[in-house]
């Protein structure tokens, strides 16, 4: 399943999600923000499509606000 | 002066304990001071009344006993035969029985038939209780003896004395005696009256009634003559009576109203009452000194005193060493705060420094990565026949990206560090003014 994009108000945010999707044991990969996303941040999560849910709510479960997800 | 906090807790705990232990011993000495002297005052005013009431005693003893002569058979006979060396001779018996100091028998003219002791003859026409007891008048008060009196009953050598003052230095000359006198009427079978007899006691130098007031009540008593003692059972140092010494603060006395006071008199302060002595007339004729050494009080004021400070002393000790301990704990355990606080801030100082290193680092590495892609660009346009250029384009671009992230996250960091230099400066501070608390040092 193709990868979707996390992204966040700040990279301070990224940072912190990253982290909390570690230990959610969600995999994820920090990229630069592509071009079609519009966000504060200049960096944001790349996570495979099939845990986006278990991904959302790991964030949800964590405190972390979530800028949006983009395909 | 810088102190540590161990210093200024325990110097606050002793500063508190000592002021609340000397504004308790100020405050209890002043109100023992109060109450025991006015407790004692009582008790001297409630002495100095049953002083009064020994002298009153011995008073109506006296007019008991002149009373009772006057109407004696024998000494009535012996007035009308004119028996003087029978009536000396009985004076001189009842007298001595009876503890008087004098006692005369006198004609209807006043005329002295005969006395206990003290050549007879003379008049006593002009003694004022004679003259009254001639009258039919039975006489009983307190008075003063002229010279003349003393002489012909004589006494003058019991009165008579060099009064001196409280450096023994002779002030004036005493010729007068104090005495409880009475005089009676004496009649003979058909109730005319044939004479009177007038007798009394001395009390120059008499201290019956002082010994006994004293025995019986404690403290000290005396008895005055003007401002002179004349009587007393007050010790000078070298354990002798007072007496011929004057007390001018009793002076006021002879107003007629009481003194109440403090009064040194042989060297020792005493809580006195003194109590004028009237005549029948209300005169004062002298005073009875009733007194208690103020050493009694100033014992329990000191005694008390010393009792408080010693406990409170133990107390202060106690107090102490149970605040010790807590103040050792209290300081180190803010020592040991302040020591975690201190290795903190240096750990985070070796992290920023580290922070700001290892961004430098990256930076380098993401400008080393971008010239590497700018090559592999440069080597793709002279033509990629084996695609290994493009796999390696396609391998830079991926590093890139990463590298970009690993920048960002880097300069975030820097940011974060950026703060966590001034929250560190902050701790420090804190930790250096803990340790400044604690030690009384600065770092």
């Amino acid at each position: 399943m193709a990868d979707v994009i996390l992204y966040f108000g700040s990279n301070a945010d990224t940072m912190i999600a990253t982290k909390a999707l570690k230990d959610a044991g969600v995999a994820a990969k920090m990229i630069p923000k592509p071009a079609h996303v519009t966000s504060n941040a200049n960096l944001c999560l790349s996570v495979d499509g099939g845990l986006e849910s278990q991904a959302v709510g790991a964030l949800g479960a964590a405190g972390v606000a979530l800028g949006g997800v983009a395909k | 002066m810088k102190m540590s906090l161990r210093v200024r807790l325990l110097g606050t705990i002793v500063g508190a304990i000592l002021l609340c232990f000397v504004i308790s011993i100020v405050a209890a000495r002043f109100t023992l001071q109060r109450d025991l002297r006015s407790q004692g005052q009582a008790q001297v005013t409630n002495g100095a009344s049953a002083f009064g009431g020994y002298w009153d005693s011995r008073k109506d003893q006296i007019r008991l006993l002149v009373a009772q002569d006057a109407v004696a058979d024998a000494l009535r006979k012996a007035l009308v035969s004119r028996n003087t060396k029978g009536l000396t001779d009985q004076l001189s018996n009842v007298a001595r029985t009876s503890g008087l100091s004098f006692l005369t028998i006198v004609d209807a003219n006043g005329r002295v038939v005969a006395r206990a002791n003290g050549p007879n003859g003379g008049s006593l026409a002009t003694n004022p209780y004679v003259t009254r007891a001639l009258t039919g008048e039975t006489v009983s008060t307190a008075g003063v003896l002229s010279p003349a009196d003393l002489a012909g009953e004589g006494l003058a050598p019991q009165a008579t004395a060099d009064i001196k003052d409280a450096n023994g230095k002779v002030v004036s000359h005493l010729n007068q005696g104090l005495a409880l006198v009475s005089a009676a009427p004496m009649s003979d079978a058909n109730e005319r009256t044939i004479g009177a007899i007038y007798g009394g006691v001395l009390m120059n130098h008499y201290y019956d009634i002082v010994d006994q007031s004293t025995h019986a009540l404690g403290g000290s008593s005396a008895l005055l003559e003007g401002d002179a003692i004349v009587a007393s059972t007050i010790l000078a140092p070298d354990g002798t009576r007072i007496v011929d010494q004057a007390l001018p603060e009793a002076a006021s006395v002879a107003s007629g109203t009481p003194f109440d006071g403090a009064e040194t008199v042989g060297g020792t302060e005493y809580l006195v009452h003194v109590d004028p002595i009237l005549n029948d007339q209300n005169k004062a004729v002298g005073a009875r000194w009733y007194g208690t050494p103020m050493a009694a009080i100033n014992d329990i004021i000191n005694h008390t005193t010393e009792s408080l400070a010693l406990w409170g002393l133990l107390a202060a000790i106690i107090a102490l060493a149970l605040a010790v301990p807590v103040v050792q704990r209290i300081s180190n355990t803010i020592g040991q705060r302040s020591k975690q606080v201190s290795d903190a801030a240096k750990e985070l100082g070796v992290a920023i420094v580290g922070s700001e290193v290892s961004g430098d680092h990256v930076a380098a590495t993401k400008s080393a990565v971008e010239k590497s892609g700018a090559l592999i660009d440069d080597m793709a346009k002279a033509g990629d026949p084996t695609g290994k250029v493009a796999q390696l384009k396609s391998l830079n671009e991926e590093l890139t990206g990463d590298m970009f992230v690993i920048d960002t996250l880097s300069q975030e960091m820097s940011s974060r560090m950026t703060q966590a230099v001034a929250r560190v400066h902050e701790l420090n501070d804190v930790a250096g003014a803990l340790d400044k608390l604690v030690t009384g040092e600065a770092n």
